[in-house]
């Protein structure tokens, strides 16, 4: 295998696995009727707080729990106003999305001061270091050069394929995001079920942008999330609302990104602007052919009013 | 159903105040400066150079400072007007990229004045009103400085460069750096080339930084110099990680604007530029009412470009010497046998 392909699939990987917490944090929201546009605020408030625990712990485990932790906490503003007060999820998710990375723009202001020194905190390592292996085989690099939340994220797709499709819970889950009154009369809680898709939700899109400053950039920046959770969400509708979808998906929007780099090296004939674009393109092509069927779940983006007719 | 819209009010309401920014009045008597910047000011690279030289310029003058960074480049105007309708008296604006909006509102606040560090030597005769200065560093003389280093220290005879955008002054530095290089190589009877540039797109995508550095290591290359804020930390945070998986450094990174030796492992010398100096002309001439319409260049010659303290664990003692010979010879003019090119005699012929 060349090194072009080799380190474009290593680099896919990289790149894929942040888009894998963000996309499906969005699948297991949609799937309970909620339409959250709000992934990208939650990523970036989950990324300065993983950041500064992993800081000041030097745990960054702990940093992507702290990341989960403050995805929840911020999302249930969005669980309260859409769930609660049956408020328009467009405009909550939008409202998140500006007022998460403000949020955490200021809270790195108050905690660090308007210091200007570069402030850079531990990477998790990966089991390849753990073990101690040297080699620079292709195959070792891709199996274990890996920090614990590539793998994770690849295990959450499994469960959640399974989770969907083979269990009970799953199947009364997909019930909300599909008929909830008719899953209502069925006994299954509604409400409850939303409010558990926006603690997933907060968790899995915290734990995304934690892994940006847990394991893959030392610093943090305002706006590292560079439109991730938009992304995400393309992702999901991309991958037919499945977690083997969601999964293909980010690999190929991860692939497009490493792609791009790499050919604004070996091709400088045409504008660095064209290869830029080869992401976004890729995405209105794919979201123009898969758009044609839909395929989501029907109640999406609706408010639940229990007492209504 | 009331009880709830009022809370949903509430809610959004307070939203809506987190994103206002917070503002102190300052003393009416003393002068202010603003920056805007659409990199963050700790970003340990541009941003952090940028908003030091604000601060300690402003520490000379006594002048009081304010700053918005990390701002979308659809909020460039808009931040910078709103700093203009809180009676700023200047706007300092550290990018070739803010001309247009630094035009458009020194057009509509001639009282103001609006300093642009790298605009192009041709933006203050653009404005209407005179009240805006480019403060020049010459980017070409930036360009030789890492260069010059870059040709010393190359082993495996290529080196990379990585921006943000394609700025006019980041392809002359980008070109400065590739022939300095060429020409110092040969000096030393090898050869060097430059990967062709590539760009981020934006200034904090360090993780783009850490894939653009990997992905030109896998071409070979082993100096890395950059014009792309916290881009360039990430290249050198893959630097890093590469020189420790090897168990030495052998890969290595240029810093600028300020002296960042230390920061990074890989870091074996700096560009630097005193942009305070500039900053603090600018100054001086607001308070003494000639402020506007000229370029204020920075050059090796002039002191406001000068090249940093060099790694002497990892640059050789002979090669610190060569390097103060061509640091030399880029300062008297001399440098490639007379024939290097800056912006600043090119001015004055």
């Amino acid at each position: 295998m060349s090194s072009f392909i080799a380190n474009l699939i290593l680099a896919t990987v990289r790149m894929a696995s942040p888009l894998i917490f963000l996309a499906l944090a969005e699948l297991y929201e949609e799937r309970a009727g909620l339409v959250n546009i709000g992934i990208e605020g939650i990523a970036a408030i989950g990324s300065l707080v993983g950041f500064m625990i992993s800081l000041i712990s030097g745990r960054p485990g702990l940093g992507v729990l702290a990341g989960a932790g403050v995805g929840i906490l911020v999302n249930m503003i969005y669980a309260y106003a859409t769930i609660s007060l049956c408020a328009e999820q467009i405009v909550y998710g939008m409202a998140i999305n500006i007022f998460a990375p403000a949020l955490a723009a200021f809270i790195y202001r108050v905690y660090f001061g308007s210091g200007s020194e570069l402030v850079q905190a531990n990477l998790m390592i990966t089991l390849k270091q753990a073990l101690g292996i040297q080699s620079d085989n292709f195959f070792v690099n891709l199996f274990l050069d890996q920090t614990p939340m590539v793998y994770i994220a690849f295990l959450l797709v499994i469960f959640t394929g399974i989770f969907f499709t083979k269990t009970r819970a799953g199947l009364n889950y997909k019930a909300v995001g599909e008929y909830p009154k008719a899953a209502a009369t069925l006994g299954i809680n509604v409400i409850g079920t939303k409010y558990l898709a926006c603690v997933i939700c907060g968790a899995l899109a915290g734990m995304g942008g934690a892994y940006l400053t847990t394991c893959y950039s030392r610093t943090y920046v305002d706006g590292n999330i560079a439109g991730r959770g938009f992304i995400a969400l393309a992702a999901v509708i991309f991958g037919r609302w499945s977690a083997p979808g969601v999964l293909i998906a980010c690999l190929f929007f991860g692939f497009c990104d490493a792609l791009q780099i790499r050919l604004q090296l070996v091709n400088s004939s045409l504008p660095y602007q064209f290869f830029q674009m080869i992401p976004y393109l890729a995405t209105i092509i794919v979201l123009a052919a898969m758009g044609i069927r839909k395929a989501g779940p029907k109640s999406a983006g609706q408010p639940y009013r229990k007492e209504e007719r | 159903m009331r009880r709830k819209s009022v809370v949903a009010y509430a809610l959004c309401g307070a939203m809506v105040m987190s994103m206002v920014p917070a503002f102190s009045a300052a003393a009416a008597d003393t002068k202010k400066v603003a920056m805007i910047s659409d990199t963050s000011i700790s970003d340990g690279g541009w941003g952090m150079a940028t908003y030091n030289a604000m601060v300690d310029a402003a520490k000379e003058c006594g002048w009081d400072t304010m700053y918005s960074d990390s701002i979308a480049q659809s909020a460039y105007y808009d931040t910078i007007v709103s700093y203009c309708d809180l009676g700023v008296d200047m706007i300092y604006a550290p990018g070739n990229q803010y001309s247009d909006a630094v035009l458009q509102a020194a057009d509509e606040y001639p009282d103001i004045a609006f300093a642009l560090l790298n605009g192009a030597e041709d933006t203050p005769a653009k404005a209407k009103n005179g009240n805006v200065s480019s403060l020049l560093p010459d980017a070409t003389e930036i360009g030789y400085i890492a260069g010059a280093l870059a040709g010393l220290m190359s082993n495996s005879g290529k080196i990379a460069f990585i921006g943000g955008m394609e700025l006019d002054t980041t392809l002359k530095k980008y070109n400065g750096y590739k022939d300095a290089a060429a020409y110092v190589a040969e000096q030393e009877g090898k050869t060097v080339e430059t990967l062709d540039p590539v760009y981020s797109g934006d200034f904090s995508a360090s993780d783009k930084g850490i894939e653009f550095a990997k992905a030109m290591m896998d071409q070979g290359a082993d100096v890395f110099f950059g014009d792309a804020s916290a881009v360039d930390s990430g290249a050198r945070q893959a630097i890093d990680d590469a020189n420790k998986a090897a168990g030495a450094i052998n890969v290595f990174d240029i810093a600028q604007p300020s002296d960042l030796l230390g920061q990074n492992e890989c870091i074996i010398g700096s560009q630097v530029t005193d942009n305070a100096g500039l900053l603090k002309l600018s100054m001086q001439a607001v308070e003494d009412g000639s402020f506007g319409g000229e370029t204020l260049y920075g050059t090796l010659e002039n002191g406001v470009l000068s090249a940093g303290k060099l790694n002497t664990d990892v640059v050789p003692e002979d090669v610190q010497k060569k390097y103060e010979d061509y640091i030399a010879q880029i300062k008297d003019g001399t440098f490639m046998g007379g024939e290097a090119s800056t912006e600043a005699a090119t001015e004055a012929e």
